[in-house]
């Protein structure tokens, strides 16, 4: 962008998806995986999900918040002001998460079947919803960026992190023999249908309420973002998925590569939303039309 | 009375409870002719110079944009700063309680507290904030920091890794306050932009104050905001 058009035109951020601002991408994914995932886990009662989740959140999601911050010395203090603040409240829930996270999974290899354990699976689903929501709601927050300032943002991330926890506890249920294999593929199935409807809404939505909304869309289908979008989240994250789901359900089961490549897809698809989402967050042009 | 009362006052003061006139709010503002204003560029450059100013990092801007189209073409310019809004997103959306809002109006940032998580920067829908990154980038990289540069980095020593703003020249301000001056009228507790502005395009002073020259010239002039609908309440108007 040119000095002369920056906030004249529509003006892109930067701050959350470009050099530094990548990894906050990757931890606003995280979250939504590792979220998604503890939750599916949970109810399945999946130990090695729950533990996988457990460390994507306490590792890759908080790693890639410290590696992006200016000042890691200082984000203790980024719990000060829960009342206004979403990211206060994110990092809350992030560290409630790992800590009751922690304490759950010890009760559920060593003392399974206790109150304690019941206890801490509540506290820390709690938690893990919490975490999946709060991406969405950091970002639906900002009214500056009309594409994201949607309701329906946040039930978009809930979506795709919970189709991304089927799918990695299909892959690792394969292995244990532990989960309802076709109970995984046919909530996977309705939630995939669900995506698709929640999608066309909030693309649908945006065209019509409000100008750079509609920019942004525009964005949405030409040039790199076009790519992403059509590759990674509507093949990657959507067709591919459904066929395979939609197979395995009328054949009854489905076979190791295929739920492996399931789990890849849904994180492809998963990540080109997240970061397609953030890459055509548009500001409105400052000077009076 | 004696030297300790007087500076609880003026600190009272400065921060727009003024004992005097019985505990009356100020609420700083600042009023831009946008018929006056011969897009000088003056301003940008005289609030450079203020804060010392990093290449890159502009606290004052000049939008310059066209509507219409030719032969039917219109220059539009807005010379643009925080708007030190009264529901100021950016205090909102801050995790440590950084970014405040004092009692007369001011949007500030604390570099102490601020972490530098740029919430802020990309909640501000007016986006007047920056991370201010490298200390020792200069105007003369092949140069290094000129003397100049290198004095302006002590006497206004901003911290890499936080978020800068305009701050309506807050020093000057409150430093003014303390001295019985009034700002928006006395030069020395006035902000610089205002100060350099060579065809007064410039006005600043208390809008709660319905006297005031802000208040008269918003009143009289019909003033507007940038995009009152997102509901900020911004305290920069513009007249034209």
């Amino acid at each position: 962008m040119k000095p002369y058009e920056w906030m004249v035109t529509y003006t892109p951020q930067t701050e959350w998806v470009e050099r530094r601002g990548i990894l906050i991408w990757l931890s606003l994914y995280a979250g939504i995986l590792g979220g998604g995932s503890y939750l599916v886990s949970l109810y399945f009662n999946n130990l090695w999900g729950m533990f996988i989740s457990w460390l994507i959140i306490a590792v890759l999601k908080s790693g890639f918040h410290v590696a992006h911050a200016e000042r890691p010395l200082k984000l203790w203090r980024m719990i000060l002001r829960p009342q206004t603040s979403w990211i206060s409240r994110g990092l809350l829930i992030t560290i409630l998460l790992i800590v009751f996270g922690a304490i759950q999974l010890a009760f559920s290899y060593w003392l399974p079947g206790t109150a304690g354990e019941i206890v801490f699976k509540v506290l820390t689903g709690i938690m893990a919803f919490g975490i999946m929501i709060y991406a969405g709601f950091i970002m639906s927050y900002v009214n500056g960026i009309p594409f994201w300032n949607s309701a329906l943002l946040p039930a978009l991330f809930i979506v795709w992190g919970i189709l991304s926890g089927l799918a990695l506890v299909m892959a690792i249920g394969l292995d244990t023999a532990r989960v309802d294999i076709g109970a995984v593929i046919a909530v996977s199935l309705v939630l995939l249908i669900v995506a698709i409807v929640l999608i066309v809404l909030y693309l649908w939505t945006a065209t019509y309420e409000e100008p750079t909304a509609k920019q942004s869309v525009r964005e949405l289908t030409r040039g790199y973002p076009a790519v992403v979008l059509g590759i990674g989240v509507v093949l990657c994250g959507i067709v591919v998925p459904l066929a395979i789901s939609l197979s395995s359900y009328l054949s009854g089961n489905i076979p190791a590569p295929l739920a492996i490549v399931v789990l890849a897809c849904e994180i492809i698809g998963g990540m080109a939303f997240t970061y397609s989402v953030l890459k055509v967050g548009l500001y409105s042009p400052l000077i009076p039309a | 009375m004696g030297e300790g009362i007087k500076n609880i006052f003026s600190s009272f003061k400065a921060r727009g409870f003024d004992k005097v006139t019985g505990g009356k709010m100020t609420r700083w503002s600042m009023v831009i002719d946008l018929k006056q204003c011969v897009n000088c560029y003056a301003c940008m450059i005289a609030c450079k110079q203020e804060h010392f100013l990093p290449p890159g990092v502009y606290w004052n801007r000049l939008l310059v944009g066209e509507i219409g189209e030719y032969p039917r073409v219109r220059k539009l310019v807005y010379p643009l700063l925080c708007n030190h809004c009264k529901e100021a997103v950016c205090v909102n959306v801050c995790p440590t309680g950084a970014s405040t809002r004092r009692e007369d109006g001011i949007v500030t940032v604390d570099p102490d507290t601020c972490s530098g998580c740029q919430y802020c920067v990309i909640a501000c829908p007016y986006q007047q904030r920056t991370l201010y990154v490298d200390k020792n980038k200069g105007y003369f990289p092949e140069a290094g920091l000129t003397e100049l540069e290198v004095m302006g980095r002590k006497l206004y020593p901003l911290q890499p890794g936080t978020v800068i703003k305009c701050n309506f020249c807050m020093e000057r301000i409150d430093k003014g306050i303390t001295q019985g001056l009034k700002p928006g009228i006395d030069r020395e507790a006035t902000p610089a932009c205002v100060n350099t502005c060579m065809v007064k395009a410039r006005h600043f002073g208390d809008l709660d104050d319905p006297d005031s020259d802000v208040s008269m010239l918003i009143r009289a002039r019909k003033g507007y905001s940038l995009h009152p609908e997102w509901g900020t309440e911004p305290s920069v108007y513009y007249i034209d």
